[in-house]
């Protein structure tokens, strides 16, 4: 959770936020997990992103996170380079349009909007571009045995 | 009466965070009553997860990667998020820094580019490049080392050789030249060429 609101936030004080407000939401609310939704990890890490984006959008970071990106820190967000060849290789095998749209969507946090501007195509493309290529990097990244449980 | 809305494709986009809070709240709502829909949506965040992986957590200067309690893998219980709260809201979780380095997955992730195929009489292969050519991430199928080069104008630059993995062999190239096409190469015969447009 830590590692994925720090890589979209870019700034270790509000992915720490970002992460403690999650947490205190779901505290709150109860939280909308179940085992039938799949492992808690997955959920968890879900929820950390769709925080850090809301925030990112807001805006409410946009500032701060450029004053501090080359702040040093304690921690250090690092890549596994086992993992990073997997993704890679489930990327390239992607559709160019595809891949345009993960990139600008999934990696920049860009708005659906602000995809199909970007790209000149309609929203609706844009929306079956994402959701097909989440689809199959699932078949390239998530052991078969995860799938259809 | 009960909706015959289902979440559909929203799953995909749920998880990725591309909707607005308002359509996060209405999946939210949805999967609450529907284990088919939730089922789905939980498939669409294992792919998220995957994805994540890719970044660790390390303390600046060790090479000893500093992973929460619930990243770890068979981690499921409730409880453990419980813990993990009262340990964020403790301090125990200590703040960190982002980096990046030049590898292929954040290269695609920062500049658009072209895909091509290989052609001849060699394995499956692809190389992806980015359109304003600062690189090439060439991929074959199988654990075979190839050497890559670049074309232009007759004139060849070896741009390395190919690293096996488990199942395909890749390169990644940062380079700012241009060229016609990419060979790949077997004992220095070419066995398979990709037209760069």
């Amino acid at each position: 959770m830590q590692a994925t609101a720090l890589r979209l936030l870019r700034d270790p004080e509000a992915a720490r936020e970002c992460v403690q407000e999650v947490f205190e939401g779901l505290w709150r609310r109860g939280g909308p997990y179940s085992p039938v939704r799949g492992s808690l990890e997955a959920f968890l890490v879900t929820c950390a992103r769709n925080a850090a984006l809301s925030q990112l959008r807001a805006g409410r970071r946009r500032q701060e996170t450029a004053q501090k990106i080359e702040a040093p820190g304690e921690y250090t967000l690092d890549e596994d380079p086992i993992e990073r060849q997997r993704v890679a290789r489930a990327l390239a095998a992607l559709t160019e349009g595809q891949a345009d749209v993960v990139r600008l969507a999934y990696y920049k946090g860009m708005t659906l909007a602000e995809v199909a501007a970007e790209l000149a195509i309609p929203i609706g493309t844009v929306k079956g571009r994402l959701s097909a290529a989440l689809r199959a990097l699932r078949r390239s990244l998530v052991p078969e045995t995860s799938h259809g449980i | 009466m009960e909706s015959e809305f289902h979440v559909g494709d929203d799953a995909e986009l749920y998880a990725a965070g591309a909707l607005t809070e308002e359509e996060q709240a209405a999946v939210d709502a949805h999967v609450a009553r529907c284990d088919a829909c939730l089922r789905r949506l939980g498939e669409a965040e294992e792919t998220v997860l995957a994805l994540e992986r890719v970044n660790a957590v390390r303390p600046a200067g060790s090479r000893e990667a500093k992973v929460l309690p619930f990243q770890r893998r068979g981690v499921s219980s409730w409880w453990v998020a419980v813990a993990a709260a009262a340990a964020l809201i403790l301090g125990f979780i200590l703040p960190h820094r982002g980096s990046q380095s030049d590898t292929p997955t954040i290269a695609m992730l920062h500049s658009h580019f072209a895909h091509a195929q290989f052609t001849g009489a060699g394995p499956v292969a692809k190389v992806l490049y980015a359109r304003d050519r600062a690189w090439y991430y060439v991929i074959v199928a199988g654990a075979h080392r190839y050497e890559v080069y670049g074309v232009r104008d007759g004139q060849n630059a070896d741009l390395g050789t190919t690293q096996p993995g488990a199942q395909t062999s890749d390169l990644f190239a940062p380079t700012a030249r241009r060229f016609d096409r990419v060979e790949l190469r077997d004992a220095g015969k070419i066995v398979e060429t990709a037209a760069i447009r």
